[in-house]
């Protein structure tokens, strides 16, 4: 059995330093594939993580009756936390808002002679995005209330877009996944074609079909393992530089969620190769290798 | 039971009739000539013994095993009862004349001493000790014969096949390599040869079949030489 192993093995190293051109047009393929694929996945996760974050900057903005003195606005936001849905409550005084508005507005307009004219307002965040509308509502009904603005319409958009972000990155995923195996496949059928000599002798000599199939399935497995190795590594590295050019040059894309972490990358790349070249040399052998 | 028995056997390839019912029986320890020009069918017949090709119909008997009957996962335990010299790509070019014969023991699980014991007894067999290092673009084409025929006899097969072992060859190398042919016959291991080659055939004095468009136009057995043969070469082999 060991001798069997030693075999197998032999004959796919010996084969993967023979055949250096068709190792370096499979190793390629593969790499260029997988850099494909885990490019557009790497983009696609920020993408989602981003849209997935969005919904959760939208928040309620209740505004107080200008009755509603500060004991009652300070016992509503102690309401509104009790509240299971309710992540936060924020209170913003209308002394400290009118200071901020007209701060902003001094180089148009001068206000401060006016009388202050906002509210207290309650600032809002809910643990689930889907829930801001109901809970909106239900702070509507509170006789202190002016007028809730929970931007509903923005957020279904958001969530609309999240969606879409997911969908989007399966399909493409899969086309690409497809294309990638497609590659491979072709690569090891030529593999297959250019070792007729030894594939015929083996079966000669009275070599099974698994003994025969076994080294170019292993080959394609070492292929894909390497081609996604490097696959790995170009694309960390295209990903780091480009999220820093891109930060530079868009200071706002710093508040993004962070990306796919670099350890999922370098696992996983090689071991999508070794899998895909694994099952496009076992699958191509089905086909091409007769005994 | 014979050796080889092949009965009433037609092979269609498409719309081309490659063998029209054939049959043919070889004995345990017979060394059989397979004669007949380029297309006769001899290469046909022996793709249906190690089970490359399938009858249309009729029957293929090698070593008491249904050959036509049989599944792609039991060829190889019959193939390893039997040695095949291919016409085409008989040794791996990249490997040595050594690697050549050691690669079949190795391909059907013999362990590395035994390969080790088994390739020096077949190399010393066939003259080519000091030629075990060479790679095959090193040898001549006698010598590249002699390694072929060194890896089908490796595992010490009671059947050897060999498909025009001679093409190519001067006649003096031609006849070492029948010569061969004829030792390992006379170990005990029962040879089918194909050939062409008129010379070798006259000087071996074995028995010869005789092969024409998919069919047997005759048998000769060992002795019954020459003037059938003489006849045959005047319509067959021109």
């Amino acid at each position: 059995m060991i001798d069997r192993i030693r075999f197998v093995l032999h004959e796919t190293w010996e084969s993967l330093l023979r055949n250096a051109t068709m190792q370096a047009a499979a190793i390629s393929t593969a790499c260029i594939a997988l850099i494909l694929l885990g490019g557009a996945g790497m983009a696609l996760y920020k993408l989602d993580a981003a849209a997935q974050a969005l919904p959760s900057h939208f928040e309620a903005e209740v505004f107080l009756k200008m009755s509603a003195t500060r004991a009652q606005a300070l016992q509503l936001q102690a309401e509104l936390e009790s509240w299971q849905e309710v992540e936060r409550v924020t209170l913003t005084p209308r002394e400290v808002a009118w200071e901020e508005q007209k701060q902003k507005l001094a180089a148009d307009v001068n206000l401060a002679d006016m009388p202050n004219p906002l509210p207290d307002k309650l600032t809002v965040r809910v643990r689930d995005p889907e829930q801001l509308p109901a809970v909106a509502e239900r702070i509507q009904q509170s006789p202190l209330v002016d007028e809730v603005i929970d931007s509903r319409a923005e957020l279904q958009t958001v969530l609309s877009l999240s969606r879409l972000v997911r969908w989007i990155g399966l399909g493409a995923g899969g086309l690409l996944l497809l294309a990638a195996l497609i590659l491979i496949y072709n690569t090891v059928r030529l593999t297959i074609f250019s070792r007729q000599r030894e594939v015929r002798v083996m079966a000669l000599v009275g070599a099974t079909l698994r003994s025969i199939r076994l080294p170019f399935i292993l080959e394609g497995m070492t292929q894909g393992l390497v081609g996604g190795a490097l696959a790995a590594t170009i694309t960390l590295l295209a990903a780091a530089f480009l999220s820093e050019y891109m930060t530079q040059q868009w200071a706002f894309l710093r508040d993004l969620p962070p990306g796919m972490p670099p350890l999922a990358v370098l696992v996983g790349l090689p071991t999508l190769g070794a899998l895909m070249g694994g099952l496009c040399a076992w699958w191509a052998t089905l086909r091409y290798v007769r005994i | 039971m014979a050796l080889v028995e092949l009965k009433q056997v037609s092979v269609v390839y498409g719309e081309q009739s490659a063998l029209r019912r054939v049959s043919l029986c070889v004995e345990r320890g017979e060394f059989v000539f397979l004669v007949g020009a380029t297309g006769a069918g001899k290469s046909t017949l022996f793709k249906l013994l190690y089970g490359e090709a399938r009858p249309t119909e009729g029957e293929v008997w090698v070593l008491g095993q249904p050959v036509h009957r049989l599944k792609p996962r039991e060829l190889p335990f019959l193939r390893r009862q039997m040695g095949v010299v291919p016409q085409d790509y008989p040794l791996l070019p990249r490997k040595t004349v050594w690697e050549n014969i050691a690669y079949g023991l190795r391909a059907i699980g013999y362990n590395e001493s035994a390969v080790r014991k088994r390739v020096a007894q077949v190399l010393a067999l066939v003259g080519l000790n000091e030629q075990a290092r060479q790679l095959p673009s090193q040898l001549s084409g006698g010598e590249a014969q002699r390694a072929a025929i060194a890896r089908a006899i490796a595992n010490n097969p009671p059947l050897l096949i060999a498909d025009e072992p001679t093409a190519n060859l001067d006649p003096d190398t031609s006849w070492e390599i029948i010569e061969l042919l004829l030792r390992i016959n006379l170990r005990g291991a029962t040879v089918i040869v194909s050939t062409h080659n008129r010379m070798i055939v006259d000087r071996a004095c074995q028995r010869v079949v005789a092969m024409d468009r998919g069919q047997i136009l005759s048998d000769v057995p060992r002795g019954g030489y020459p003037v059938e043969l003489d006849r045959l070469y005047a319509t067959v082999l021109l």
